[in-house]
């Protein structure tokens, strides 16, 4: 791609980014051609000497070849002793398509991690439900079981990984797809029109739910924020049904368009410094899923002139992929690839917000 | 006090011819520079738990 390769090593699911010529040593290193005879044509096609090019061989073979596989060192706890709650003190019923969810919260702690994403989606108490999700805090760990198997335990510093798997679970459950039938999850948002998706990607603060909530309100259906899915099969995006969250900074530009957020309830994230509201996603359809073809690296500057342009798929990988949560299983990290070649990638920055609006348009009927 | 204007900035291209011979060890520093990334080893949500944690 674009005069450069990628690289993936499966024993430690890593992108490598490298010359051509890099790429096509480390495939003859790994075929297990010696390395004097690698070194031997590559001092020939350099002009530098033997013993140069011999060095610099090894010194890839014992970065790629010889690392051994990360060791984090990690505590293994089977969790036996973990006393399980005999009353939860919240239960909600969420239903999604035509399945219900129950899921039981210890306390108001643990609800809170939870249940503002998805409130929107709660009914009344009801008998029958499709799938039992429990939460509860011990001894310093929220645990998180699923249909009374255990899933996993997160400390105090790894909530957005409980959350994460949380939210992987449900998306198992909605799409009946387990998790080795995805390529991948996405910290973007997701916007479709009938036909197909558009990704938004970007650092926090960059705009990404402001803009997918200005995009559903103009005529475009909201797919998924924050954690959006994608499957192995089609390598479609699939619908996530929870809230979209909109930070106080955009509640001038959202609250004409949206005046339901002046009286929707304020989470206070004071560790974070930051208060987060939840906007119900225009989304009816759950089961909802759709190809994808563009990534868009979104940007709101005050004042700027709007500015698109295709930018370097290169670039647009470095920064797509420390942000993702990519398959490990080596056949769903060759779809990934694959499907990464095929896109196209933007970076749009705006001030104005119809012209942004304008310009998605445009990139959703290719008329860019 | 006067600025001092750098005006010695070349082009790649110079650089590699002002090294002469030297030149073809770039090529070979060139093959060594490579990007190694990592995704996350789980699904995550943005980080935006409310309260001090637990």
């Amino acid at each position: 791609m674009e005069d450069k390769s990628l690289v993936w090593f499966e024993n430690r699911n890593e992108y490598l980014v490298l010359e051509n010529t890099t790429a096509d040593i480390l495939k003859r290193l790994s075929k297990g051609v010696s390395v004097h005879n690698i070194a031997g044509a590559l001092s020939k096609k350099l002009d530098v000497p033997l013993e140069k090019t011999i060095d610099f061989i090894l010194d890839l073979e014992h970065n790629f070849f010889n690392k051994e596989k990360p060791n984090h060192n990690k505590l293994i706890n089977d969790y036996r002793d973990v006393e399980y709650p005999k009353k939860f003190e919240f239960i909600k019923y969420y239903q999604i398509n035509n399945k219900i969810v129950k899921v039981s919260y210890l306390s108001e702690k643990e609800l809170s991690f939870v249940h503002p994403k998805f409130n929107h989606l709660s009914i009344e108490n009801t008998v029958s439900f499709d799938y039992q999700f429990d939460v509860f805090i011990n001894t310093n760990y929220i645990f998180l079981y699923v249909d009374n198997d255990f899933i996993g335990a997160w400390s105090n510093k790894e909530i957005h990984y409980f959350q994460g798997k949380f939210s992987m679970q449900l998306i198992q459950k909605i799409h009946q797809k387990e998790e080795d039938k995805w390529m991948g999850v996405f910290h973007a948002s997701a916007v479709s029109n009938e036909k197909k998706s558009i990704l938004f990607l970007g650092d926090s603060g960059n705009g990404k739910s402001t803009s997918l909530a200005l995009l559903q309100a103009n005529g475009f259906t909201c797919l998924a924020d924050d954690f959006v899915p994608i499957d192995l099969e089609k390598q479609e995006v699939y619908s996530f049904p929870a809230a979209i969250s909109i930070k106080k900074s955009s509640l001038e530009t959202l609250l004409p368009i949206y005046p339901e957020l002046q009286t929707t309830a304020e989470y206070n994230f004071t560790r974070l410094n930051k208060i987060v509201r939840y906007l119900e996603p225009n989304n009816n359809n759950f089961f909802a899923h759709k190809p994808c073809n563009e990534l868009i690296f979104i940007k709101y500057e005050k004042d700027s002139e709007l500015i698109c342009k295709k930018i370097s798929k290169v670039d647009a990988f470095q920064e797509l992929i420390p942000d993702s949560w990519l398959s490990p299983l080596k056949e769903n990290a060759e779809v990934f690839l694959n499907w990464f070649a095929s896109l196209t990638c933007y970076k749009l920055t705006y001030s104005v917000n119809s012209e942004m609006i304008a310009t998605v348009n445009k990139i959703f009927n290719n008329e860019l | 006090m006067k600025k001092q204007i750098n005006t010695n900035e070349i082009s790649r291209k110079d650089a590699l011819k002002k090294i002469g011979n030297y030149g073809k060890y770039a090529a070979l520093t060139a093959l060594g520079t490579y990007l190694i990334l990592n995704p996350k080893n789980a699904q995550a949500q943005s980080p935006e738990a409310p309260g001090t944690g637990f």
